[in-house]
């Protein structure tokens, strides 16, 4: 054989799948009657969501104080989610546009519930800011807004640049999600029986006709907005770093957290990303699309990302020890060996040790292993957060202040309470809207390749060398 | 298969866009305006107690504010006068008006009259008098022709941008400090005449945060 | 004054109370634009309860309050509306009185000063003296007398009295606490001539009758012992805490001490203090030397002193005998040597408690060095009673137990609480027919009176005195009594002549008596001064008997149990003033408890941690309290301090089982045998009690934000406290910035610039010179309406207080540590981190260089607290103010003791320290009114800190003038910034710490320095 040999890669969509039974998988787990199931489910999320509506109202009624907040801690459990939330909405837009860019035909499969992911997360994150302030009635003084008072807000503090990172992030990604959307609604609208339906993914389908006009511009769009999500990708967790990065808190102040909180946010996406798509496919039987191989390609990106984090935190050691500042020495020290040193080494253990055992194939292809360490991952970074804000606060310049940080009652509700808010939101997707991109996914079916197709076989017939049949086996 | 939406619906998304960009500016102009201090605060005139009027006292009669709100040069507060001052003359002239009857009454019983205040700063805005009249803020600079009002009305928004818009050009409206109290001061010259005067009296009106609030 | 306040005060406030909306309008909580609304609880809010000024009668238009203003009727023609008027007056505490100045708005006492023309004030206060200002406004404060309970009035007491003591022969138990008021004493005479059977007794748990004992036994007659610590090179205190707020003269004492401590050069020199105590106290860690003995080795300790000095200096012959464990104690010999050697020029003083025999030693001592005269002298106090009152007490208690008294008049003291328990007053009580008490609250003895009257204040009712020194002044009402209550002048003379009389003429007659000619402007003089100079105490001419000797040695050889007044609430008496039960004990930092103080090392060897419940026992009796470990704590050895465990006095004082504040009553283990010290028993139990604690973390770690030196490595190396000294290189971005030949280290941030016609303030804090009192954190506290936050909430950690006084222990932690103190207010950094990352612009720079926080624009992200390095921004997390302000059924009382001058905190909201900022806009505004010049001169702008601190160990000012002390005090090589490498360019610097040990014990305390 030829050293030019192609190998083709195994197919993405397993099972003998054509564009019909693509649609119909996707589409009936939207028009099917709603089963039991989803209603108990619902049930619960909402549960939740009332137990962080009752936390935040309380909140708002008593203030801050409620929660465990004193001198020198400013910032706990609020903050920390909010990082938390923001990170996790990290993956989708990744998947979707960065991976677009590059041409990574897989992400068709989960790129659509990805994103769904990223924009119910960012909304949990969102909370956070808003509610954690002293006065959430006088909140809409830090948009620059023209006033009697003649008072802006100042554009020097990073908490300013928090607010409109993370809004630009949230309406870009929020778009980019829409406009994916619209041909599988208008598929939705078509498939629809009853008026109800048709009406609604008719108004939002925004009069889809599939005519190769509407292609290109959507493909354009599309296009565009990729561009315009890939930089906020990286600049939105940047910015969420320097919340800290630009401070004067020995553990804050420091110059690596940008691109250590993006690898630490992707991370923690991706890990999301599998614990829901594992459940998912499995609750709806999407075996054939969210393959095995879709789980060790993201397997394979939590590893380097974990690794690059590990990697930061063997450097934010070494930097400390290297600055020769007794003040950034002490606290890695503290962290360490400190008050908080329980919460150090477990998130060593989830962030740094877990993701490792991936080099192995055998664990990176198991499907529960995967789940597992998904849920790991996702603990061990925000103790990650955890140690972060709270240790540095708690143990900085001058040693009278130092004081240990414990959290009520209040602070654990309302963490648990957004829960609510995401999964009430995701359960409402997965039950409304198609869960995975049918138009792009159909792209990628050997059908969608006007050449080197064999209508017999129903495969991908290269030119020259035979291919191997790749095994379909079912999960 | 049917169509649900009828062709018109094809310029819906134009319209509501159109709809939303104009409604937005409306109620943003409209809080703008409605909800200023410009608006809600000036011509406040409440009913006082007893019907004094400036007009007839200060154009008619010619009085000078100092000799009720003596200490306005001394204190932060100009001090709304006591009982007392009224009787110096009252006790004399008018002494069986009706309008009159509680002041009578506060002078017998002690008790005091009951004014109700027109201009009103929020309680974290420090003002003084003192630091304002001695160097050239005329009473009218904020509380208007007081000697045209038969009932005293809130005459200026008294909001932050308003106190901004002096401390930051104070030579637009001061004047030397014996007319301080003089009622339709005018000059041609006032950019001029204020800029001297801010040189002489060497102004610098505080606009950092804590000139004002503490 | 007091006659002009009198209508106008009441008047508006009674109109508050009916005003149903103004009760609504301060206690909404959550309103739509709330800041506004609740500001107004604030400045205005307190206008409003005052004469001249504005009365709020609720909501009109949707967001606009209808505001009345009710302007005098009469005008007082020293009233101006908005200018604050400043008068003399004087506090009694503990026979004697300090001299005061109170600041007054519109006829309402809002803050205390102390009086430059007083010696024992020179200006300057003591914790006590600040909080008296809200004992005066305390809602719990005894409304009205009480008889058997009852409601009832002053009036019926007057009839009651003039028909009970119509009876001259009835025999009446006079006691009284001690009281220097010629007035008073006059009244006790003709009390005393009045009725024959009655005696008189003055008891205070705490007294000076030991010392006057002492004096008694060494020169007899009974004295007062009056140091005066300028002209003392070397100062002795065997354990004597002079410098805390609990002695009586501690504002002079410390006025003195530091005064010999002030260093500007190398070539000023420094006093030397040697402390010989059980505990570690203030004076202790003050001291240069310090030595841990039992309390109970005291007595000895000062024999065997004396031992060792009558082989040194003639007149101790009646030591030379002496021969005890100290005898030979390398301490003691260097400490002798060193007095012998200063003869003169030296004072030895011992703890008010201890033996009237030990007493008497020191004073042999004393007498023997020559210091009579130059630093001690020996004062005729007119009004001693010519007996020994702790026992003459104790003869009165078992007179009636006997049944030998009909009635017992209680005189401002507190028995039932406070009399040594083995006396078992309250039982003997019940053996009178009428106990007739008069005091501030309805304390524990009322309940058991027939007759409770409560007791003026003493900022609205007169009065006069003597100071600790002797300096006669007149204590001169602020207000109206708030209260159906009676000056202890107007009880007594109600109980003798059967009326009330008034108070303002009985002081003006005995003043009357003094003068024979000129007496009006004589009088107007004193009230004007607050003092009256023309004549003080007579010091004795005194001879050493020759029948003295050692005192007799009581050492404890198991655990010794010692008794103390507490550092806050002292024998309890201020048990209700949530600001000193807020306020951090100055040594451990504890607030709203008291606890059992033990060495580690006794700590270790009884199995017990901080926090854990011990038993005390002494003879039977025993108490439950937390124990606390004390690190330079003598072992073997446990200090306990009263005044806690209250019931029924008041809603700060009371015991309070939600919070568990409010600690243990520990008088029930004094006996009238172990007054101070007892051998006692001590065991673990299982049980642990929540101590809140303002600072969790006692070493510097190494760190440098405290520096000090020896006065002889100072003269070596003056720079050691500079950077570059204490760290072996510059100041990072130093070199840079002298190649762009700037002062100071190159920054990112555009640097603020100032325009030129305005002051650039600036503050120094003299190290050597603080010794952590804690003043300074009340008298802010007082200035700047600081919310008290209750135990829970300081137990979190959001202690309020705008400047902290931080104690580190430096040295070997288990043994004899040294313990430095170190005052942290807001540093006003020019290139502010909190500034850089306020989102909303809410703290930013002034043109006077100050860092400043805008109330009404922070929305409270936290941010500035976190990013600041010195961790001196405090935050509202709830609504503090409220819960403080407006509780109770009038809570317009409390408000009153608001300034007005400074806006009330909603909840939400960040605050810190302004650098007083309202003062220093009153004086620049005033002197451009008056001069026309931006600047205030030097001086005319004190901090409230600054002001109080009897150690003048704050110093603030104009930098921009190089002639002001502060600029001066910030040249000296002593000064230095606190993280200067971080460069934040702090305002607020520190001037290093010297002491000045004796070189020969120079390894027993520890040296080195904190780095």
């Amino acid at each position: 054989m030829s050293k030019y040999e192609y190998i083709p890669e195994p197919a993405l969509v397993k099972g003998n799948h054509d564009f019909a039974s693509i649609t119909k998988l996707v589409t009936d787990v939207n028009l099917r009657p709603t089963p039991k199931l989803w209603y108990l489910y619902m049930l619960i999320a909402n549960a939740l969501l009332g137990v962080f509506l009752v936390a935040v109202g309380y909140l708002i009624w008593e203030g801050t104080g409620i929660w465990g907040l004193m001198n020198p801690v400013g910032w706990g459990w609020a903050i920390i989610n909010f990082v938390w939330w923001v990170g996790i909405g990290h993956a989708g837009t990744l998947i979707s546009a960065i991976l677009f860019l590059f041409r990574q035909d897989w992400r068709t499969a989960i790129n659509r519930f990805a994103e769904a992911m990223t924009i119910f997360a960012v909304i949990c994150a969102l909370m956070f800011p808003g509610i954690h302030v002293g006065r959430i009635w006088v909140i809409y003084w830090v948009f620059p807004i023209p006033n009697q008072m003649y008072m802006w807000p100042n554009f020097n503090s990073p908490l300013l640049w928090d607010v409109f990172a993370v809004s630009t992030y949230f309406t870009v990604s929020l778009l980019f999600w829409y406009v994916g959307l619209v041909p599988d609604l208008a598929t939705l609208r078509d498939k629809a029986t009853d008026k109800i339906r048709k009406f609604a993914y008719g108004i939002f389908s925004l009069g889809w006709t599939g005519s190769n006009r509407h292609w290109w511009n959507y493909e354009k769009a599309y296009m565009i907005l990729a561009g315009l999500a890939t930089p906020l990708v990286l600049s939105v967790h940047t910015i969420v770093s320097f919340d800290f990065a630009v401070s004067m808190i020995p553990g804050w102040h420091t110059t690596i957290f940008p691109p250590y909180f993006v690898a630490g946010a992707v991370f923690s996406g991706f890990a999301m990303v599998l614990t829901l798509m594992l459940i998912t496919r499995k609750v709806y039987g999407m075996e054939e699309i969210m393959t095995n191989d879709h789980m060790e390609k993201m397997n394979i990106i939590i590893l380097v990302t974990g690794s690059m984090v590990g990697f930061a935190y063997m450097m934010e050691f070494f930097i400390a020890w290297y600055s020769g500042v007794e003040y950034e020495k002490a606290i890695f020290l503290l962290r360490a060996t400190g008050p908080y040193a329980w919460a150090y080494w477990i998130m060593m253990l989830c962030n740094v040790i877990s993701p490792q055992v991936f080099w192995s194939k055998k664990l990176r292809t198991s499907v529960g292993f995967t789940f597992f360490i998904s849920i790991v991952v996702n603990i061990g970074m925000w103790f990650e957060r955890f140690v972060i804000t709270v240790t540095s606060l708690a143990n900085d310049y001058l040693p009278s202040s130092w004081d240990y940080f414990s959290p009520t009652i209040w602070d654990v509700l309302t963490y648990v309470g957004t829960f609510g808010i995401f999964f009430t939101l995701f359960l409402a997707f997965l039950r409304f809207l198609p869960m995975i991109a049918i138009a792009e996914i159909k792209a990628v079916l050997p059908q969608a390749d006007p050449h080197n197709y064999d209508e017999v076989t129903k495969e991908y017939v290269p030119p020259v060398v035979e291919v191997p049949k790749p095994k379909t086996e079912r999960v | 298969m049917a169509q649900i939406f009828p062709k018109w619906t094809n310029q819906v998304p134009r319209k509501i866009l159109i709809g939303l960009i104009v409604t937005a500016n409306v109620v943003i102009l409209g809080i703008w305006y409605f909800f200023s201090p410009k608006y809600t605060d000036v011509g406040y005139a409440p009913i006082q107690p007893v019907p004094y009027s400036h007009k007839l006292h200060v154009d008619k009669l010619g009085l000078d504010c100092q000799y009720c709100h003596t200490s306005v040069f001394d204190s932060k507060q100009a001090n709304v006068p006591a009982t007392q001052t009224c009787m110096n003359c009252h006790g004399q002239i008018k002494t069986d008006s009706e309008k009159l009857a509680p002041i009578r009454e506060s002078w017998e019983t002690g008790k005091a009259v009951e004014w109700v205040r027109v201009n009103n700063l929020a309680d974290y805005a420090y003002f003084n008098h003192a630091a304002h009249v001695n160097v050239g803020v005329g009473c009218e600079s904020c509380h208007g022709r007081i000697d045209k009002m038969e009932v005293v009305y809130q005459a200026e928004p008294l909001s932050m941008g308003w106190c901004l818009d002096c401390h930051r050009a104070p030579e637009k409206f001061l004047r030397p400090v014996e007319e301080v109290t003089t009622m339709g001061y005018k000059v041609d010259d006032q950019m001029l005449i204020g800029s001297e005067l801010v040189k002489k009296n060497n102004v610098s009106p505080p606009q950092y945060c804590q000139g004002c609030h503490y | 004054m007091s006659e002009v306040t009198q209508n106008t005060y009441w008047k508006s406030l009674n109109e508050l109370a009916q005003n149903q909306e103004y009760k609504n309008f301060v206690e909404r909580e959550f309103p739509e634009n709330a800041t506004e609304l609740n500001d107004g609880v604030s400045r205005r809010g307190f206008l409003r309860v005052m004469g001249a000024s504005i009365a709020l009668a609720g909501f009109a238009a949707c967001r606009r309050p209808v505001q009345k203003i009710l302007p005098y009727s009469h005008q007082p023609e020293d009233i101006v509306p908005g200018i604050p008027l400043f008068y003399a007056s004087a506090m009694p505490f503990q026979g004697s009185l300090t001299g005061l100045v109170i600041e007054n708005h519109e006829g309402r006492p809002t803050k205390v000063e102390g009086n430059d023309l007083h010696p024992a004030s020179h200006g300057n206060t003591n914790a006590y003296h600040q909080a008296s200002m809200l004992e005066m406004y305390d809602p719990d404060r005894s409304r009205r007398p009480s008889r058997n309970g009852a409601k009832s009035s002053t009036a019926d007491f007057a009839t009651f009295a003039s028909e009970y003591f119509a009876d001259t022969n009835k025999r009446i138990a006079f006691i009284s606490e001690a009281n220097s008021s010629p007035t008073y004493n006059a009244l006790k005479n003709s009390a005393l001539s009045k009725f024959g059977n009655a005696s008189w007794v003055t008891f205070e748990p705490f007294g000076e009758d030991n010392i006057i004992e002492g004096n008694r036994i060494a020169f007899g007659s009974r004295l007062r012992t009056h140091y005066n610590y300028t002209n003392a090179d070397v100062v002795v205190s065997l354990d004597d805490d002079f410098l805390a707020a609990t002695h009586p003269n501690n504002v002079e004492y410390a006025k003195q001490v530091t005064g010999r401590r002030k260093v500007t050069s190398t070539s000023d020199n420094m006093s030397r203090i040697y402390s010989v105590e059980n505990g570690f106290t203030l004076t202790g860690s003050f001291a240069d030397n310090r030595l841990r003995i039992k309390a109970s080795e005291i007595g000895s300790f000062a024999n065997a002193l004396a031992g060792a000095l009558s082989s040194r200096i003639n007149g101790l012959n009646a030591f030379s005998s002496v021969n005890n464990s100290f005898s030979n104690n390398e301490f003691l010999t260097a400490l002798a040597d060193d007095l012998a050697s200063n003869a003169g020029r030296t004072a030895v003083s011992i703890g008010l408690d201890h033996s009237a025999e030990a007493h008497a030693v020191v004073a042999a001592i004393n007498y023997a060095l020559g210091n009579t005269g130059s630093t001690v002298s020996y004062l005729e106090v007119p009004h001693f009673d010519n007996q020994n009152n702790m026992e003459a007490f104790a003869d009165v208690v078992s007179g009636m137990k006997a049944g030998n008294f009909d009635a017992v008049v209680l005189i401002g003291t507190n028995p039932v609480f406070t009399a040594p328990a083995n006396l078992d007053f309250s039982g003997a009580l019940a053996n009178v027919e009428e106990v007739i008490q008069l005091s501030s609250y309805s304390d524990e003895t009322s309940k058991k009176a027939s007759w409770h009257v409560g007791r003026s204040h003493y900022l609205e009712s007169w009065g006069d005195g003597f100071s600790y020194g002797g300096a006669r002044s007149v204590i001169q009402p602020q207000i109206q009594p708030l209260h159906d209550s009676l000056s202890e002048i107007e009880f007594l003379s109600t109980i003798i002549n059967g009326a009330k009389g008034s108070g303002y003429e009985l002081v003006q007659n005995t003043f009357n008596g003094y003068y024979r000619t000129g007496f009006n402007n004589k009088w107007k003089d004193i009230l004007h001064d607050g003092i009256d100079i023309t004549d003080g105490f007579n010091a004795a001419r005194v001879r050493l008997s020759n029948s003295i000797a050692p005192a007799s040695e009581s050492a404890v050889s198991g655990i010794e149990v010692v008794i103390r007044p507490d550092a806050s609430i002292y024998d309890g008496r201020f048990a209700n003033l949530g600001w000193l039960q807020e306020l951090p004990d100055p040594m451990t930092k504890i607030t709203w408890d008291n606890v059992a103080l033990m060495s580690p090392n006794t700590a270790e060897q009884l199995g017990v941690k901080n926090e854990d419940v011990v038993s005390v026992t002494i003879n039977g009796t025993s108490i439950e309290i937390a124990a606390w470990i004390q690190p330079g704590h003598v072992d073997n050895s446990i200090s306990l301090t009263v005044g806690y465990g209250r019931e029924g006095i008041g809603r700060v004082a009371d015991y309070d089982n939600e919070q568990k504040a409010g600690g243990i009553n520990v008088y029930p283990l004094r006996s009238t045998s172990g007054m101070l010290f007892n051998s006692g028993t001590i065991s673990a139990s299982n049980s642990t009690y929540a101590i809140a604690c303002v600072q969790d973390h006692h070493s510097l770690e190494g760190r440098d934000m405290y520096r000090q030196a020896s006065l002889s490595k100072y003269r070596e190396t003056p720079d050691f406290a500079s950077f570059a000294y204490v760290h072996k290189y510059e100041v990072p971005g130093m070199k840079e910035a002298e190649e762009m030949d700037e002062d100071a280290p190159i920054s990112l941030f555009d640097e603020q610039t100032y325009p030129a016609d305005e002051p650039q303030w600036g503050m120094a804090i003299d190290l050597n010179s603080c010794f952590g009192c804690g003043v300074c954190v009340i008298a802010c506290q007082s200035e700047n309406n600081i919310p008290v936050i209750g135990k829970t909430e300081v137990n979190r950690g959001r202690e309020m207080h705008w400047i902290r006084n931080d104690r580190y222990y430096v040295g070997d932690d288990t043994g004899s540590p040294q313990a430095v103190h170190q005052p942290v207010p807001c540093m006003h950094c020019e290139l502010a981190p909190c500034e850089q990352v306020c989102p909303v612009a809410a703290t930013t720079h002034s043109d006077d260089g100050m860092n400043q926080m805008t109330y009404n624009r922070c929305i409270g992200t936290r941010y500035c607290a976190n990013n600041c390095p010195f961790k001196v921004r405090r935050f509202n997390f709830f609504n503090y103010p409220k819960e403080y302000l407006t509780t109770g059924e009038d809570p317009d009382i409390i408000q009153m003791a608001m300034n007005p001058e400074v806006t009330v905190r909603f909840r939400g909201v960040m605050e810190k320290c302004t650098y007083c900022v309202q003062r220093v806009n009153r004086a620049k505004i005033n002197t451009k009114i008056e001069t026309g010049s931006p600047k205030p001169a030097d001086g005319t702008v004190k901090t409230a800190c600054q002001q109080a601190c009897p150690a003048d160990a704050i110093y603030f000012g104009d930098l921009t003038d190089n002639n002001s002390v502060v600029s001066q005090m910030k040249h000296n090589e002593r000064n230095y910034l606190m993280l200067e490498e971080l460069n934040v360019r702090p305002r607020t610097s520190y001037m290093a710490k010297l002491s000045n040990p004796n070189p020969v014990l120079v390894k027993e305390t520890n040296q080195e320095p904190a780095h």
